[in-house]
């Protein structure tokens, strides 16, 4: 999926190790993120949060005055902005800390490039949903905005079930998405015993999307695992 | 703590055996010391051997010379009563023993004293023979009479009363050995906690306390060594992520420039791949300290093992994996729907570890199959390759040899790496067992068995 839309959004690195700010501030902007502003404190952050208003904030838990779940807890009192957190301390209780005060993600040291670039994408596309958001598969565009699917002139409507199944699996083009994770999109939480309808919502679907639903080439399935959306190249 | 017990029986055994030496010995020397005594007083001088002699010796008239010499050096005196009573004859008799005795002064004087000298009779045919002693030579009964009854029950009353004893003495001796087991029960499976390397915390009172004080003191020591050690760890896993980021994100910008030439990406892409093996052995050692020392908390929830084991192979293709590699995942209707009660992220981990394992010991590529099945009580997780696998020798070796992270033994091989210790410790940790399976050429299986 094109995230080219996303670069304009104003990103809030705080950590206080030069190097590390320098090497996550390259990942990002020689991605295209345009809006890039630093801190190197509690203080310095909530500052920054204040005046730059940015559109996410990616914090590191260990700072010289504070840690970042403090800094997170002072920036909740006046923004929602989305929170990730870059952290070298052991997975299990961070993660626990940081999500249960209510941050989007985390991001455990050391890590990837890639990864990095992975978790600050889904967490911006999962806050900032796309104006006009237009999928293009091989055969169709769907209209995620207006529920529907367009085949060549033929516009076909899409049932608040199949938008938010399609929905689940544009957000992450290109990749597996579990049946549990579809089911659990589709009727919340624990929703075992749905694999049946999910079928017969994936059939219907690749009827509406797909040239041969027989053989289908957009929403295909991962044996075993679930389904991936593919789109045109 | 059974050998404990033999112990206290063995002591208390040798206790039981040296008494009776004691006893023994007593006897002996009780028997050497009096034996002269013995000897001379119930020899050829004692009263009966006398008596028979000078009887034989003796008659109306008078004595033979032999037999008085003998009584005179042995300072013996004697009188020959004829039987009305009259003194026919004397030797050495002294001066206030009378000459004539009426019956009552035989009858009284030959149960015990006459004058204070213990006296002997003999009777012959032609009178009484009457020896006397020195006075205090011998003492006399002269109450000469028990009860028939008395001595018939005696042996009864004795052995009765032995075995009463015995009885009593090996109720005292099992009592006791009960109480000292019983007191020192917790102390010794304590030591035995201890000896595990695990902390204990002990509380007794009475004579004991000390000891019982002692071992939480070691308990104490030993927990904050192993605290010491595990903050250590956990320490400079920590002080390593920072710096790792850096080398790899930096690596890794380098091998995706477009700017540089192929080869110094080409070095920069080894650089990458070997920071990434730092950054799972760091993970690993830290993870691996944790849960040896028992300081990492478990969050244990009831988790749908097929969920858990879908989402892993998703995300794991999600991220790439190279096309040498094929992933399967089988999970039967049963399996489906289990759910046990563990720690996700662990189980994860565990999976992650023997799947890595797999691929990076078949570099040419291989089948990776998952399959989850169950019976009523278990979930069984099945992890295989049909790579190269392992020959039996080193099978046997990763079975049996302990890591060198366990062990103080400094000729292990060390090139084991964490991967499957921290498998088998994940497994440990959710009471489950695993089990590896191998022959050279035909593949690599790890069974996981958890209680549903």
């Amino acid at each position: 999926m094109d995230h080219s839309f996303l670069h304009t959004k104003k990103i809030m690195l705080v950590d206080d190790e030069p190097d590390l700010l320098k090497l996550v501030t390259n990942i990002l902007t020689d991605d295209g993120f345009e809006n890039i502003v630093i801190a190197a404190s509690v203080k310095e952050g909530i500052a920054a949060s204040r005046n730059e208003k940015p559109d996410l904030a990616i914090l590191d838990v260990m700072l010289p005055d504070g840690d970042g779940f403090l800094l997170m807890e002072q920036m909740r009192s006046f923004t929602d902005v989305p929170i990730i957190f870059l952290t070298a301390k052991d997975e299990a209780t961070d993660k626990l800390a940081g999500l249960g005060l209510g941050a989007d993600d985390y991001i455990a040291k050391p890590f990837m490039p890639e990864e990095l670039l992975l978790r600050v994408y889904a967490v911006l596309r999962r806050c900032y949903k796309e104006d006009a958001l237009l999928l293009k598969l091989d055969s169709c565009t769907i209209d995620f905005s207006r529920a529907e699917v367009n085949r060549s002139g033929e516009v076909i409507p899409l049932t608040a079930k199949e938008h938010t199944l399609l929905e689940a699996l544009a957000r992450n083009e290109g990749k597996i998405v579990t049946v549990d994770a579809l089911c659990e999109a589709l009727w919340g939480d624990n929703p075992f015993g749905y694999e049946n309808s999910l079928n017969a919502h994936v059939r219907r679907i690749r009827e509406k999307i797909e040239t041969d639903p027989s053989k289908p080439v957009a929403l295909i399935t991962i044996k075993g695992l679930g389904y991936k959306l593919n789109t045109r190249k | 703590m059974k050998s404990f017990g033999r112990y206290i029986s063995k002591h208390l055994v040798s206790f039981a055996g040296f008494i009776l030496v004691l006893l023994l010995i007593n006897v002996i020397t009780f028997g050497w010391t009096f034996h002269s005594v013995i000897k001379k007083d119930y020899g050829a001088i004692s009263p009966n051997n006398m008596l028979e002699e000078v009887a034989a010796a003796s008659t109306l008239e008078g004595l033979s010379d032999e037999a008085r010499n003998k009584l005179e050096s042995n300072h013996i005196w004697a009188i020959f009563l004829n039987a009305a009573g009259e003194t026919m004859w004397s030797v050495n008799a002294p001066e206030n023993i009378p000459a004539h005795y009426t019956v009552q002064d035989v009858s009284i004087f030959s149960r015990g004293y006459l004058e204070d000298y213990p006296v002997f009779v003999w009777n012959t045919d032609s009178g009484l023979l009457v020896l006397g002693y020195p006075k205090d030579s011998y003492t006399k009964l002269t109450s000469n009479y028990f009860s028939i009854q008395a001595i018939r029950t005696l042996p009864l009353y004795f052995s009765g009363m032995l075995a009463v004893d015995l009885l009593l003495l090996f109720f005292a001796y099992h009592l006791s050995k009960q109480k000292i087991i019983k007191s020192t029960e917790p102390i010794i499976s304590s030591i035995e906690t201890l000896s595990n390397g695990k902390t204990v915390s002990l509380s007794i009172r009475g004579g004991l306390s000390e000891v019982a004080e002692s071992v939480n003191k070691a308990s104490q020591i030993l927990s904050r060594q192993n605290e010491a050690r595990a903050d250590w760890i956990s320490g400079v896993s920590h002080d390593i992520r920072t710096p790792l980021s850096m080398i790899m994100g930096y690596a890794g910008r380098i091998a995706d420039s477009s700017v540089a030439d192929s080869s110094i990406k080409e070095q920069a892409e080894i650089i990458r791949n070997q920071s990434v093996k730092i950054k799972d052995l760091v993970q690993d050692l830290n993870l691996v300290s944790q849960l040896e020392y028992e300081m990492q908390p478990l969050h244990k929830e009831p988790v749908r093992v097929s969920k858990l084991l879908r989402s892993y192979v998703a995300e794991l293709f999600n991220t790439g994996i190279s096309d040498i590699y094929s992933i399967e995942i089988e999970i039967t209707p049963a399996a489906e729907t289990a759910a046990i009660n563990c720690d996700p992220r662990l189980i994860s981990r565990a999976v992650n570890n023997l799947v890595q394992n797999s691929m990076k010991h078949n570099l040419q590529g291989c089948h990776v199959k998952l399959s989850i099945d169950c019976s009523d009580t278990s979930l069984i997780l099945i992890i295989a390759d049909n790579g190269i696998g392992l020959s039996a020798e080193k099978l046997q070796e990763l079975e049996e040899k302990p890591h060198y992270m366990k062990s103080t033994d400094e000729r292990l091989d060390l090139r084991h790496g964490l991967g499957l210790l921290l498998v088998r410790q994940i497994v440990e940790a959710h009471e489950g067992t695993m089990q590896i399976k191998s022959v050279a050429n035909h593949g690599f299986t790890t069974t996981l068995t958890f209680q549903k």
